[in-house]
């Protein structure tokens, strides 16, 4: 079927209203952490223990510590009342979590959604749609799913990862790592957009297959995860770095941005539960390639260059798994193996795909 | 101020391993929530002898033994070879491998003499097969089998476990809550107890408190996970032991039998002999390949066909199959996969005696795919006075660019041989076997012959009486991959099981939930809630929680439903009012 070349340009400008919409959004969390209204700390219960509370609290579900008329700060739009879980009995109770909605000790609330972070959360949800509009109608102009070459798959994978950080953002109302993740992907976006960009074109018959393309939907949908949760892991190391410089009393940078994020446990939770849920999809993504090699050629696993990797990358992460349960590898150095995991991950996606010929060669890159 | 307070503990759920000194011993024996065997592992980590009861005999041969398996099984272990497994297998992929791409191999020689015999002496060559490897994943999986089969077997001991008891704090859990309720505290335990059971919980009730647990089938999945990886391995050693591979390469009116002799390669496994291979018959009568013609992918195959004949057993019918690429023929549980074609130029060599000494197909392997010009050789051995040898490339649709040859699409539709034409002593009857593909041109003289490529039906003289050479015509081939592999379905079915214990782990989370209720002041019941999620990979405890809570509290409203609660006040920002949860004097 020939290509649609007018879908193709929708795409294309919507790709461009998504980097412009994630980037204004990208202003609007900066402008929180520079401008945001305080919501002060003097509304907490006096006695409540601080800084580490806030982990549990935080990481609670909507349902949770939502209706405590102490914690519904003015900028709460939420307002207090129970979340959607909460069954009758427990409406309009007093709920209090730990630090639920309190602050770390400057008394911010880390979780409060003030007014910038109420425009970048409509900013980064505008721009996520013309996203979804962006991969969707390329691939309707090319008739297949539309992550076959290296543009492709950039777009739809940070799609994903935007997809994915948003629900989790507003879950946990992680609203302040927004700048961590957007950031990145607006130069990404951008990177794609200008300098990898590859028209529309159609895919060599070999790779026409319907394990393929599964095999490549998991696996796009897994980096996409693991994108976020190394991008959380980043974020969590510098916090983490932060606490023990102001814990020991050393001098540290950056402190007015730190103050305003969640602690860095839950930074770190969050970034597991990122894994999480993308081991089982990298895992079925294996499987589905697996399946693919052998209807194509015979045999299911062959070692080419990209499976080594994609199986390194596996294991690494499922090191990063075993590490969260093995005493003395929690934490720091959990971190330090997730981003190994990202790094092969990369390598194999940029360096193995790009330079090194094998049946899995199709940047479209020449 | 009213209502349920949850809260209490400084422990983030999920992350409830990374909890260990701040446990009370009221609430050690529920709290210590690390997995089973990273404790096991604290009391592991130390040496021979002093690990348990052997402490008498620190350097017993025994002691030894027992102290390297329990330091083998330990969970550090497991990540240490893990790491090494996953560097083990990095220059898998950097280096060339024979099992993937010989010529690579034979490239590298020439390119680092030095250095390949080295590089061949560490297996590097074929890494999947060293030995070394084989070391790291075998010490993985018997660490794996060590932690995971006693596991199993304690697993299934506790099937019928209680959950344990109640701490006496429930507010130190990691979430708590507490209400009142109008309830006697034996009906708002029992309206409790009931509640949970209906939601399948493990029951155990005692003076004043329940505690429930849920979620058992999580260290079951992960269970599950860790079996598979091993029914995993077996499958993969099971196909290498009983499988094999070869290749095949046949032209257009050729046939050939699964016998080892008639196989252009053969890797068989462990356990096979030539004997064992399925005896079927292929016989290829038609090859088709269609080409996009335009756009920008021109010249990229859009379908191959394959014609054929086959027979399961020497002597029964031959059938007719249409071999295409993901669409294999299976015999006998043995696959042939269509994986590559090409063309076959037909030469006629008259030698300088007269006789027609060579007429046949010659495959020629293409060397790039866009137009597929493709290079061979062809060997004339009977020739006479002199042995004679070509060497050059067939170009399905010739095209002069600026004086150079090329191919401008891949279906032959101006079909051209160049050819540059030796004569001498092919040397094949002495040395090492030689490859088809290639001339040995050191006994060999070059013909002084023009230098001009041939279409059908065209020849060349060759001079100094040499004979004659004429391009008949051409053929097309088929390269075949004859696979056959009993573990691949169990491989598939342990892959699966694997993706299923995962998941079980990972989404269904472990967890305890105790109330306690307690007569309070001015005959109201003070109930306290108290939760904790042993694990809690992909969240959402927290929420669960809160509902349960609510839940509980409604249920034990003794009858009155929810929605007639009486209530002080609106709940703010809550339009209707707040359920009959009582005043709670607890000022905060
Ligand atoms: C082939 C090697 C192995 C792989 C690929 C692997 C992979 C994994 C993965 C992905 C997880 C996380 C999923 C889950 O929690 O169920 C996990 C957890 C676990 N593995 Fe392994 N594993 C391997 C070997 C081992 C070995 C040798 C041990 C014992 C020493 C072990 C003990 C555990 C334990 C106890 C957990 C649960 C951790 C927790 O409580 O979160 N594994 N493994």
């Amino acid at each position: 079927m020939p290509i649609n070349y007018g879908l193709a340009n929708l795409s294309h400008y919507a790709f461009v209203a998504t980097v412009v919409a994630y980037a204004l959004a990208v202003l609007a969390f900066a402008g929180d952490f520079a401008f945001g209204r305080e919501v002060l700390g003097q509304l907490r219960p006096a006695r409540e223990p601080a800084a580490d509370l806030v982990t549990v609290g935080a990481l609670a579900g909507p349902a949770a510590p939502r209706a405590v008329p102490a914690d519904a700060g003015p900028s709460e739009p939420g307002g207090p009342g129970a979340g959607p879980g909460a069954p009758d009995a427990a409406r309009g109770a007093e709920v209090t979590a730990p630090g639920a909605g309190t602050g770390a000790p400057g008394g911010r609330d880390t979780r409060a959604m003030g007014r910038w972070v109420q425009v970048a959360i409509a900013l980064t949800a505008l721009g996520l749609a013309a996203h979804i509009v962006g991969v969707v109608s390329r691939g309707l102009a090319v008739h297949r799913v539309p992550w076959g070459d290296m543009y492709e798959f950039v777009t739809t994978v940070t799609c994903v990862a935007v997809a994915f950080f948003f629900t989790l953002m507003l879950r946990y109302r992680a609203y302040r790592l927004g700048l961590f993740v957007l950031g990145p992907v607006v130069i990404l976006l951008g990177l794609a957009e200008t300098v990898i960009y590859t028209p529309a074109g159609q895919l060599p018959p070999a790779l026409q297959s319907y394990w393929l393309a599964i095999h490549v939907t998991s696996i796009t949908l897994a980096t996409g995860a693991f994108v976020v949760a190394a991008l959380f892991a980043v974020v969590y190391l510098l916090a983490d770095r932060h606490a023990a410089r102001v814990a020991a009393g050393l001098p540290t940078r950056a402190g007015a941005i730190f103050r305003f994020l969640p602690a860095p446990k839950m930074i770190d939770q969050l970034a597991y539960r990122m894994v999480v849920f993308g081991f089982p999809l990298w895992t079925f993504g294996i499987i589905a390639g697996a399946i693919w090699a052998d209807e194509a050629w015979g045999r299911y696993w062959g070692w080419d260059p990209t499976e080594t990797w994609a199986f390194i990358t596996w294991v690494v992460y499922a090191g990063f798994l075993h590490a969260r349960a093995t005493a003395g590898w929690r934490g720091r150095r959990s971190a330090y193996i997730q981003l190994i995991g990202f790094g092969c991950l990369l390598f194999n996606t940029i360096v193995i795909s790009l330079l090194i010929k094998g049946l899995h060669s199709y940047a479209g890159l020449s | 101020m009213t209502g349920v307070r949850i809260g209490g503990g400084n422990r983030v759920p999920g992350e409830s391993a990374a909890r260990t000194e701040d446990s009370q011993a009221e609430d050690s024996q529920i709290a210590d929530t690390r997995s089973e065997d990273s404790r096991a592992e604290d009391a592991r980590s130390e040496g021979p002898g002093q690990a348990d009861g052997i402490a008498q005999h620190p350097f017993g041969g025994w002691a030894w033994l027992r102290w390297a398996w329990r330091h083998l099984t330990s969970m550090r272990t497991a990540l240490v070879l893990l790491f090494l497994l996953a560097l083990a297998s990095v220059p898998g992929s950097m280096i060339p491998q024979q099992g993937i791409d010989p010529q690579a191999v034979q490239q590298y020689y020439t390119a680092h003499p030095a250095l390949a015999p080295w590089v061949a002496r560490l297996g590097l060559f074929n890494v999947f097969a060293a030995p070394w490897f084989a070391a790291v994943y075998l010490l993985l999986f018997l660490s794996l089998a060590g932690c995971v089969i006693p596991r199993t077997f304690r697993l299934a001991g506790s099937a019928r476990q209680q959950p344990p008891r109640a701490p006496r704090n429930l507010s130190r859990l990691p979430l708590a809550a507490r209400y009142q309720t109008a309830l006697a505290p034996d009906e708002a335990l029992a309206a409790a107890g009931e509640l949970l059971a209906g939601k399948r919980f493990r029951l155990r009730t005692g003076d004043g408190w329940v505690a429930a647990e849920k979620g058992y089938l999580r260290e079951a999945g992960n269970l599950l996970f860790h079996l598979a990886l091993l029914a995993l391995l077996a499958a993969i050693c099971l196909g290498g032991m009983f499988g094999y591979k070869a290749n095949k390469l046949l032209v257009v009116g050729d046939s050939f039998a699964n016998t080892g002799t008639d196989l252009d390669a053969f890797h068989p496994g462990r356990l096979v002999s030539a004997a064992d291979l399925q005896p079927f018959t292929i016989a290829l009568s038609r090859f088709d390949a269609s080409y996009l013609t335009s756009g920008s992918l021109r010249g990229q195959p859009s379908r191959f066909d394959a014609f054929i004949h086959y027979s399961p057993q020497p002597g029964a019918p031959m059938r007719p199959y249409s071999l295409r690429v993901n669409h294999p023929l299976s015999v006998d549980g043995v696959r042939v996969f269509l994986i590559g074609h090409g063309y076959a130029p037909v030469f006629r060599v008259t030698d300088g005696t007269g006789h027609v000494v060579f007429d046949g197909p010659v495959p020629f392997i293409a060397v790039e795919q866009a137009g597929l010009t493709s290079e061979g050789v062809v060997k004339v051995p009977d020739a006479r006075p002199r042995q004679l040898g070509f060497a050059g490339v067939f170009l399905p649709t010739a095209v002069d660019v600026g004086g150079r040859l090329g191919s401008a699409f891949p279906a032959p539709l101006r079909p051209a041989v160049s050819l540059v034409s030796y004569a001498g002593n092919l040397g094949m009857n002495s040395g090492p076997p030689q490859s088809v593909y290639r001339l040995d041109t050191a006994g060999l003289r070059r013909l002084p012959v023009a230098p001009r490529p041939l279409a059908l039906g065209q020849s060349i003289k060759l001079p100094g009486g040499n004979g004659s050479l004429t391009f008949t015509g051409y053929r097309q081939w088929i390269s075949l991959a004859i696979t056959y592999d009993p573990g691949t379905l169990p491989a598939l079915i342990a892959g699966m099981t694997a993706l299923a214990g995962l998941l079980l782990s990972f989404f269904i989370r472990r967890r305890r939930v105790f109330v306690r209720a307690t007569a309070g002041q001015g005959g109201r019941t003070v109930v306290e809630v108290g939760g904790l999620a042993r694990s809690d990979a992909s969240g959402g405890f927290e929420a669960e929680f809160v509902t349960l809570t609510g839940e509980l509290a409604t249920a034990q409203q003794g009858g009155e439903p929810a929605g007639s609660a009486r209530s002080p006040q609106p709940g703010p920002g809550s339009g209707d009012g707040p359920p009959a949860l009582d005043q709670t004097t607890e000022e905060e």
